[in-house]
């Protein structure tokens, strides 16, 4: 327990400092130390709801968290995380080998959004308009009061379902995957997304985790120190180093998730 | 220093938020550790088990969450402390929920206290049914 709660305490640290997930790299690692990956699965859903609660609180009490837009969209997360959650507990593990690995690459892909500056959508569609889906927050960096409205809100509601089924399979948070919905179809500002993306996390783990509780695998001795050294190494990276943003470090993430993508890939070839 | 009333406009429950989630997350953190240093204490090493009793085991959440409280008194038992972490740490957003849903109703906001009833009712059913 000890070595995994060292691993979780260096991969929160990780994850907070690179802004890329914590729980999709410790289960490969958990993998690879011999753990059954429906066990990790399950430990690492618990783990996320621990680390999103930890770091949404402070977007929260910063006020950079829209907890409307929030709600709205937890409706469809929550309901993929079930179903994927229960997908899990049926398949054979080969599939989720896999499937981790095609999201892993997914990683890769928040490195290239760039902090480019908010334009807000010149029209909003009848729903996003009837929920009121827009806000603004106070942007530190700029000083200044950023505005802004949401749209596509149907279809960004389905890409949240998928979200949540994948979250919900691989007992991970999706952030990366939900920062994409939240800025490409949502339109959501970079800083919003990422503050909501970490609040709705939180809901769709909880949801994974009401079908994982109960199914045999969730194992405390595994749990616990993930749970906590998660925890702790995303509180003292957010703290303490937020604002440095280290291009090594995310070179060095990326070398981690590239090897854990081949891990993974190997271990689904040699179990088929 | 911050600018209050900004994001989506909920001031007050924002600041009620933050603190259910900080207060749910260091909570159970520090049960969690307290389980861990019991478990090393009976059993003497930090192993991972794959014994039986080292899975969590139970019809529903809130029958679970009965049994367990009731163990409450003179346990010093390190699978429970880990366990009321677990509870406290899924009980953190299951109370933002329920929270959120009084503070639009209080608001008159009904649109987002449906759908807040909405979330709440499927992870209900879905605590309640695994």
């Amino acid at each position: 327990m000890i070595t995994l709660l060292l691993i979780s305490i260096a991969v929160g640290l990780l994850g907070s400092l690179t802004g890329l997930g914590g729980a999709s790299i410790l289960t490969p690692i958990l993998v690879l130390l011999g753990i059954p990956i429906k066990e990790a699965v399950a430990c690492g859903m618990v783990a996320i709801i621990a680390t999103s609660s930890g770091s949404a609180a402070s977007f929260v009490r910063e006020r950079i968290t829209n907890i409307k837009l929030a709600m709205y969209l937890e409706m469809f997360t929550i309901t993929g995380a079930i179903a994927g959650a229960s997908i899990t507990l049926i398949i054979a593990p080969v599939f989720l080998y896999f499937l981790f690995a095609a999201f892993l690459f997914t990683s890769f892909i928040k490195i290239r959004s760039s902090f480019k500056a908010y334009t807000m959508p010149e029209k909003q569609d009848k729903i996003s308009k009837w929920l009121g889906l827009e806000g603004s927050y106070y942007d530190e960096s700029t000083k200044q009061v950023i505005k802004y409205r949401c749209t596509n809100s149907i279809l960004g509601g389905f890409g949240m379902f998928v979200a949540g089924l994948a979250a919900g399979m691989l007992g991970i948070g999706a952030g990366a995957f939900k920062v994409i919905v939240h800025e490409k179809v949502l339109k959501m500002p970079a800083k919003v997304s990422s503050a909501t993306s970490a609040f709705i996390i939180g809901m769709t783990a909880l949801a994974g985790v009401s079908v994982y509780l109960f199914s045999g695998l969730l194992n405390v001795t595994l749990m616990a120190p993930m749970a906590v050294g998660v925890t702790i190494g995303a509180v003292v990276g957010g703290r303490v180093l937020n604002k440095i943003r280290d291009r090594n470090l995310k070179i060095l993430f990326l070398v981690i998730v590239t090897l854990l993508i081949i891990q993974m890939l190997y271990k689904g070839v040699t179990s088929l | 220093m911050n600018s209050p009333g900004l994001g989506s406009g909920e001031s007050k429950l924002e600041t009620i938020i933050s603190y259910i989630l900080i207060i749910g997350v260091v909570v159970s953190v520090i049960l969690e550790v307290i389980g861990i240093t019991l478990y090393y204490g009976s059993n003497g090493n930090l192993q991972i088990s794959q014994n039986k009793s080292m899975f969590i085991s139970g019809q529903n959440f809130f029958t679970f969450l009965v049994d367990q409280t009731q163990h409450l008194l003179g346990a010093q038992n390190a699978l429970l402390f880990i366990t009321l972490g677990l509870i406290i740490l899924i009980l953190t957003p299951y109370i933002r929920a329920i929270t959120s849903a009084i503070y639009f109703a209080s608001e008159k906001h009904y649109k987002y206290f449906l759908i807040t009833l909405f979330v709440i009712m499927v992870l209900t059913l879905s605590l309640a049914l695994h």
